[in-house]
């Protein structure tokens, strides 16, 4: 039995009860906090995801003199989001790496041009990590953009896919799956342009099943993406109402 | 599709962390059976409303549901065709995982196979079965419930589709689910509940049409030992166990019993090098060969050396209970050793087993003992494995299983029971039979060698088979060549052949032709599967299992003389000195002038009249393989021996008529040279290209400490072994040469052969540049390329190649570092086990020869120990032990006093003198072997002394002798063949 | 003292959604990246962009048309400036010739030297010596009222405070809301019957000061702080209730003008002003605040 682990029982079920194409549970909120231009909380299954958006304001310093808008992120994970205690919330490798992934992301959907000389800063924080942390915290530095009224070419939307030893391909990788060291890919895209804006593997795919797994992954993004559509409506309805449409009507 | 409930489950682990995970509960799970109404079923109805079993028990249709440990004690009796329309719930599954690796490959083997109509249903996910584990509750109650509740489910389920009034039309009767649980606490929460129930034992003897199925039956307890007393210690729980561990106050190692005295045993514990001693029936306290256990030091005063004592159990009857004289007899034993022991001072640390950290119970081959009570169904097994001990068990087809080998499982071994309880699994065929001992052999090496499977032959190229045009496309056209095949006679799985001709510069090229095995096995099916499975081909005397179906290996992928057979060539461009200057690889299609064997070859090379092309082709191969070979040399490759011996066989009963050593002539080594020149070649190439996931070979450096036995036997006769670098020891080797003595150079590298380590297959990305080295060879990089019809790990290379010269695909698993190391793990198992079995079978007939047979053979004594001899005999490339001293010898010890012969053994030149006689070591002796039939399942070669004549010890040459063969003399009774390692 | 804690549960959270209810007629809502409609005919504003010859929203919001100027208007974000606009605003720096100040827009804004009343004259010359004399008429974190003069091409707003109503701000408190909560209307000076005055600035800023009698009232061209002055309890007391009230219409996501303040601040006065900061008592407000509005609408 060395080696990976089967990730896909053979009758067709993942090791939490999922069928290999099924996301996790999803559950998102929108403007969550009062001080930060845009906000949003995430739950993709078990990963929980707070992130806050300020700006776009002027940029700070030297950078003044750039045309294009300066994107600021900074990845965090709570010191209790893992079973066992981290120790560093940020600033250690893998949040650095997240951190320049999530600038790379979200630079590819951010209107630029619309925001020269300013500064938009994105926060993530993980209260709880339980596989795809990267995903979900684009997919709520997404939606906290959405809240703050940020320009966007369109969601950009994160998710991860395996493969099983089967060869059938996973969607929404939970930790479990990770550690049970199934291969990881990530994929960060804009669903409807069908682009991918970044992409990243935890081993090396062979070439025959890297597309169906690339597939896989830009699928969950689509869903990930209606479902996010879904909740921002929702939220523009909740708080459109409140105020009876305001200068709308 | 998919409720959206999400449930938490804690585990603790360590020090203690809350891990929470999702877990969904689904309302797609198809029940699985045709009777359903209700359920979406994905899935083919693997439940069928047809029963035809009749129990006493339950007289309507049912369905059974198992409990765990039905699963994990009665997987027998469920291999058996007999149940059907059985649920499998995966909590049953999962917990058999947990528990015995084995037994959930076997039901899932058992679920696979469509006709036995199991169904595995997914109750954990399963909306109305999952079962949330409650609060003070264990994870065994939970799962025990979890069972219940989808049993009762499922009755539920079932009965509501069976209400409606066309089914009542039908006059079928309602099937029902039974639950079946050998765990008395759940059998009642089961009855309290209104559920079907009954336990393993019950169910099948109510099966009133398989009445041997209860044969099968795992029995935890015999009825006439409930009452008896306990013989051994009661053994700590797992709990204590680790605890003791985690204090050090207990160590942990595997059980190794010692082959020689059934009541000692030896613990290999990490800090220990030679591992921890165990002797006595308490101490050993029911551990078996293989176990995991946790064992208690000794005191030192307390510690005892291993004895050299042979110590044979002897026959007892089933329903014999422990007899006072035996238990008597036992603790004499002890108290010779221990006295022994404090005068030898070679005490070493002993313990005592207190617990069983995991058991490595197998199936054990051997057979039924005879018994003195007719009609009874309680008999003793005996394996024939002597580390293993006798095991009780309960048939009542004793008198069919008399002569028969059988297998047997061992089931349980309680306190109060002398002997393991098990049961009958299946018998093998009867006593004596080629066949039934060549099934044993190859059971006791766990070599795969059932028929292949219909499913596999599909793959295999359909007949008649020809070459398409696309196919010369893609391969270049060699059919002109003159190439040719060398091998020994009889061979049918030629996978090599040979070119070699001379260019228009001068220079010579030479071309090794391996049969394209990879072209008609593709990555991933029924058929590549299998061979990755069996790893190599596996050669016994007489018989060969094969690793890949016989259309292929002796046809398809035999490059036979005058056919067209698709090739993978390396092809070199060298000089006349034997410098390569290029290489190339690809695949091509060649037409084999002709296949010779290596006699003809070597006739057709010494004949200076022939004058054809093979012949030319053939001399120029071998003058460059002598200086490749030369070259090599130089390097510090090794010229290792190992007696190997060849038998001819009676085509009709397989029995074995003649024995002849293998030789060697210039042809094997000149296509040897080309192939060992390929294998580097190719494994340079691959290496290169893939630089993680290469499959190579590698030989490590022995450690200096195993060249001592070889040192010091050299230096008793004034040679020095360097042993500092492979060509110290080569140089060192070839000194050893006695003008007296023609034979010794090669027992001295007989002795050299022993003290290397096993080449193994391994990734290239697993390990360090420096460590590819291959030792014998003198080769910084190997790997194994020619021989693909009989090796796995050649078609992996040829894949690699292939892919790499962009002749054919890559694929996932081909790249994949972790899945090739499995693949090499399992291919080093296989190929060890395929050596051991092949040794195993030359053993076996080598009895079966000497069978009513006595011959006076030329020896050497290739060591002198302190009570006897090693005698290698050439002939039969055997090896034997001609014991001088006999006091050790337990049962013989008096009459050994009363015997006037006394050896001496001088430490110092391990010389062993009697009289005037002097034995050294690599001395020629004449010895005569004889075979000993006394017991049927461990027949033993006796090896007497002939010459040097030493009165009262050796057998009388001559005529007188006669009376001696029909009756050995007691004192040889125990000496045993060694077979060499 | 003792202080008195309310620390409510998670469970027993307020949920907010439920003061969107019962409404009838839904605008249609729009995420980024969806299609409005085709390009030919119209010409895209604001949160719109054009791709594979369609309009598409890049913002999250509803839909406005003027005429063929198509744009979406988010419900949330930073002040993006209009001419006219009254804003509230921060000294963050004294610079050349010009203020940069915080107005909460994407970009700093300035206040030119020469947008300002100086003491002395509106028509008087600015010399060298203003100049040197900026610090005295505003320092760094000053606030400000203003309008919004003009906008630079990179969207700076540069603003002007030449009128008797704008200027320097005394003595008050600065609430801050999101922009889009601050109904546009004509006027944005209020002085509110309860007896505080508000400046509810376009950009989300919103000044809550002690109601000034008529004739002090920005008297001076706006640079005199009268710190010294002692604000009396009740009337510090009504500019907190007036705070609360705001916040707790901004918590609701009712909008910010004169009106809703007034009904908030009369709903309020049943609850202490502290009690104000409760969850349930803001939600209470806000939903008695929406009936009045509602039934004043009808």
């Amino acid at each position: 039995m060395a080696g990976r682990f089967e990730l896909l029982s053979e009758q067709g079920l993942r090791l939490d009860g999922r069928r290999p194409h099924e996301l996790r549970h999803i559950k998102c909120k929108m403007g969550v906090f009062e001080q930060p231009d845009g906000s949003a909380y995430m739950e993709q299954g078990n990963t929980k995801v707070l992130a806050a958006v300020y700006g776009p304001h002027q940029a700070k310093g030297k950078k003044t003199e750039t045309n294009d808008v300066i994107i600021n992120c900074q990845y965090s994970q709570a010191t209790f989001s893992t079973s066992e205690r981290k120790n560093r919330p940020r600033g250690d490798r893998k949040s650095q790496e997240f951190k320049m992934y999530l600038q790379q992301a979200l630079s590819a959907a951010i209107k630029s041009e619309l925001y020269p000389r300013s500064q938009i800063d994105v926060y993530v924080e993980v209260l709880q990590a339980d596989g795809a942390n990267y995903a979900v915290s684009l997919n709520a530095a997404t939606l906290a953009l959405i809240d703050a009224g940020i320009c966007l070419n369109e969601f950009v939307v994160a998710c991860t896919a395996s493969l099983s030893k089967s060869n059938i391909p996973l969607t929404d990788i939970s930790n479990i799956e990770e550690v049970s060291g199934g291969p990881k890919l990530t994929v960060a895209a804009l669903p409807t342009a069908e682009k991918i804006a970044f992409l990243e593997m935890s081993e090396r795919f062979h070439i025959d099943h890297l597309e169906t797994v690339i597939e896989t992954a830009m699928a969950g993004c689509r869903e990930i993406r209606d479902i996010l559509e879904a909740a921002v409506k929702e939220h523009l309805i909740h708080i459109g109402s409140a105020a009876d449409w305001g200068r709308v009507c | 599709m998919q409720t959206l409930r999400e449930f938490t489950r804690k585990t603790k682990r360590g020090n203690i962390l809350k891990i929470v995970r999702e877990h969904y509960l689904r309302d797609d799970i198809g029940c699985g059976s045709d009777i359903c109404q209700h359920c979406f079923q994905n899935d083919v109805y693997a439940l069928t409303a047809d029963h035809d079993l009749q129990s006493s028990l339950f007289k309507y249709p049912h369905y059974l549901v198992l409990d765990t440990n039905v699963v994990l004690d009665q997987i027998d009796v469920l291999e058996e065709d007999v149940l059907r329309n059985v649920i499998i719930l995966t909590t049953v599954l999962n917990e058999v995982k947990h528990k015995s690796s084995s037994i959930y490959k076997r039901i899932n083997e058992i679920i696979h196979d469509r006709r036995r109509n199991f169904y595995v249903f997914v109750n954990e996910h399963h909306k109305d079965t999952y079962a949330d584990r409650e609060p003070d509750e264990t994870a065994n109650d939970r799962n025990d419930r979890a069972i219940r509740i989808a049993t009762k489910w499922y009755d539920n389920h079932l009965k509501s589709s069976q209400v409606s009034k066309s089914f009542q039309r039908s006059g079928r009767q309602v099937t029902r689910v039974v639950l079946l649980t050998d765990d008395a606490g759940n059998r009642a929460k089961a009855e309290a509940e209104d559920i079907l129930v009954a336990t393993a034992s019950e169910y099948v003897k109510s099966l009133s049409d398989h009445p041997l199925l209860a044969d099968k039956l795992s029995h935890k307890t015999f009825a006439n030992e409930k009452q008896a007393l306990p013989q051994y210690p009661p053994h700590l729980s797992l709990r204590e166990i680790l605890e003791g561990l985690k204090q050090k106050k207990l160590l942990q190692g595997s059980f190794q019993a010692s082959r020689e005295n059934y009541l000692e045993g030896n613990v290999n514990v990490e800090q220990y090098e030679k591992g921890i001693l165990i002797q006595g029936r308490e101490s050993l306290n029911r551990a078996v060969d293989g176990d995991i256990v946790a064992i208690e030091l000794l005191p030192q005063s307390e510690w005892s050396a291993p004895s050299e004592i042979v110590l044979e159990e002897k026959n007892v009857y089933a329903d014999d209970l422990p007899s006072e004289e035996r238990t008597e007899e036992e603790k004499v034993m002890l108290q010779q050793v221990r006295a022994a022991a404090v005068v030898d001072a070679e005490r070493t640390p002993t313990g005592r087993i207190v617990g069983i950290v995991r058991r490595k119970w197998r199936q054990y081959c051997g057979i039924l003992q005879p018994s003195l009570i007719e009609d009874t169904s309680r008999h003793i097994f005996v394996p024939a494995d002597r580390k293993i001990p006798r095991i009780r068990i309960e048939t009542r087809q004793a008198a069919t299983l008399q002569n028969q080998r059988i297998i047997v499982t061992i089931d349980n071994w309680p306190r109060n029971s002398r002997y393991p309880h098990g049961h009958f699994v299946r018998s093998l065929g009867p006593l004596g039979d080629m066949n039934t001992e060549n099934e044993v052999i190859l059971l006791e090496h766990d070599v795969p060698h059932c028929k292949f499977s219909e499913e596999v032959l599909s793959f295999l190229p359909k007949m008649p088979w020809t070459i398409t045009p696309e196919d010369y496309a893609k391969r270049v056209d060699l059919r002109d060549l003159y190439i040719c095949s060398v091998d020994p006679p009889g061979c049918t799985d030629i996978d090599d052949a040979l070119h070699c001709r001379e260019l228009e510069n001068g220079n010579l090229e030479v071309g090794v032709h391996i049969a394209d095995v990879s072209h008609f096995i593709r990555p991933g099916n029924a058929l590549d599967k299998e061979a990755a499975a069996r790893g190599t081909t596996v050669y016994l005397v007489g018989k060969r299992i094969d690793m890949v179906p016989e259309l292929l290996s002796s046809n398809l992928c035999s490059l036979v003389g005058g056919v067209e057979r698709f090739a993978f060539s390396c092809v070199w461009e060298m000089d006349k000195e034997a410098n390569i200057i290029k290489k190339r690889f690809h695949k091509s299609v060649i037409k084999s002038k002709r296949a010779m064997t290596y006699e003809e070859a070597q006739v057709l090379i010494d004949d200076s009249t022939q004058d054809n092309e093979i012949a030319k082709s053939l001399r120029h191969l071998n003058r460059l393989a002598k200086i490749l070979k030369k070259r090599r040399m130089d390097n510090g490759a090794l010229v290792l021996a190992s007696p190997e011996i060849r038998f001819q066989v009676d085509s009709e009963t397989h029995e074995p008529l003649e024995v002849e050593v293998k030789q060697l002539r210039d042809t094997n080594s000149m296509v040897e040279e080309f192939m060992l020149l390929a294998n580097i070649s190719v494994a340079e190439h691959i290496a290169a290209e893939f630089s993680e996931c290469a499959v190579l070979r590698r030989h490590p450096k022995p450690p200096t400490t195993n060249f001592d036995p070889l040192i010091k036997a050299a230096r008793y006769q004034g040679f020095e072994i360097e042993t500092e670098t492979g060509l110290s020891l080569s140089h060192s080797l070839d000194k050893c040469v006695k003008a007296d003595n023609p034979y010794f150079n090669t027992m001295i590298r007989i002795l050299t052969t022993r003290c290397m380590m096993q080449a193994v297959y391994f990734i290239s990305g697993s390990l360090q540049k420096e460590e590819f080295f291959h030792y014998g060879l003198a080769a910084p990089i190997y790997t194994h390329f020619t021989s693909p019809i009989r090796r796995y790990s050649d078609i992996m290379v040829h894949r690699l190649l292939a892919a790499s010269i962009g002749a054919d695909s890559t694929y996932a698993q081909l790249l994949e570092r972790k899945s090739n190391e499995e693949l090499c793990h399992n291919l080093n198992y296989r190929h060890k086990m395929a050596q051991y079995a092949g040794r195993a079978s030359v053993g076996l007939n080598t009895h079966l020869f000497f069978r009513g047979k006595e011959e006076d053979e030329e020896g050497y004594v290739l060591f002198v120990r302190k009570n006897a001899l090693q005698v290698l005999i050439p002939k039969y490339g055997l090896e034997g032990t001609l014991y001088l001293k006999t006091d050790k010898d337990g049962k013989d010890g008096h009459e050994r006093a009363k015997s006037t012969v006394v050896f001496t053994f001088s430490e110092e030149d391990h010389t062993q003198r009697c009289g005037n006689v002097v034995f050294h070591s690599f001395d020629p002796v004449t010895v005569r072997l004889s075979l000993d039939s006394s017991n049927v399942q461990h027949e033993k070669l006796v090896f007497r002394l002939v010459k040097p004549y030493i009165k009262g010890f050796s057998v009388e040459t001559g005529s007188e002798s006669a009376a001696d063969v029909a009756a050995p003399p007691p004192t040889k009774k125990t000496k045993k063949n060694q077979k060499k390692k | 003292m003792s202080v008195n804690a309310t620390i409510s549960l998670a469970l027993d959270r307020v949920d907010w959604n439920a003061l969107a209810g019962n409404q009838e007629k839904l605008p249609r809502v729009f995420t980024p990246g969806e299609v409005l409609m085709p390009e030919a005919g119209f010409m895209r504003g604001h949160g719109t962009f054009v791709e594979d010859e369609n309009i598409k929203a890049s913002v999250a919001g509803v839909i406005e048309k003027v005429n063929k100027l198509i744009s979406v208007r988010p419900l949330k974000s930073r002040y993006v400036g209009e001419i006219g606009d009254v804003v509230v605003a921060r000294v963050i720096e004294v610079q050349q010739k010009r203020w940069r100040v915080d107005t909460n827009s994407r970009l700093d804004s300035v206040l030119l030297l020469s947008s300002v009343n100086l003491p002395g004259g509106e028509l008087r010359r600015r010399s060298a010596e203003d100049e040197q004399m900026m610090r005295q008429y505003l320092d760094e974190g000053d606030l400000i009222s203003a309008e919004v003069q003009n906008i630079f091409e990179e969207g700076t707003l540069s603003l002007y405070t030449r009128s008797l109503k704008y200027g320097k701000l005394s003595q008050g408190i600065l609430v801050k809301v999101f922009p889009a909560l601050v109904k546009r209307r004509k006027m944005h000076f209020h002085n509110l019957s309860c007896g505080a005055s508000v400046i509810l600035g376009n950009n989300g800023y919103i000044w809550i000061s002690p109601t000034k009698n008529e004739d002090q009232e920005g008297g001076e061209g706006g640079f005199a702080q009268n710190l010294s002055e002692v604000v009396p309890r009740h009337e510090r007391e009504i500019i907190a209730r007036v705070r609360n009230c705001i916040l707790a219409l901004a918590k609701c996501k009712l909008m910010l003008y004169d009106t809703s303040i007034q009904y908030a601040f009369e709903e309020s006065l049943k609850y202490d002003v502290h009690e104000l900061l409760q969850q349930h008592v803001i939600y209470d407000i806000g939903e008695q605040t929406q009936a009045r509005l509602r039934d004043a609408d009808e």
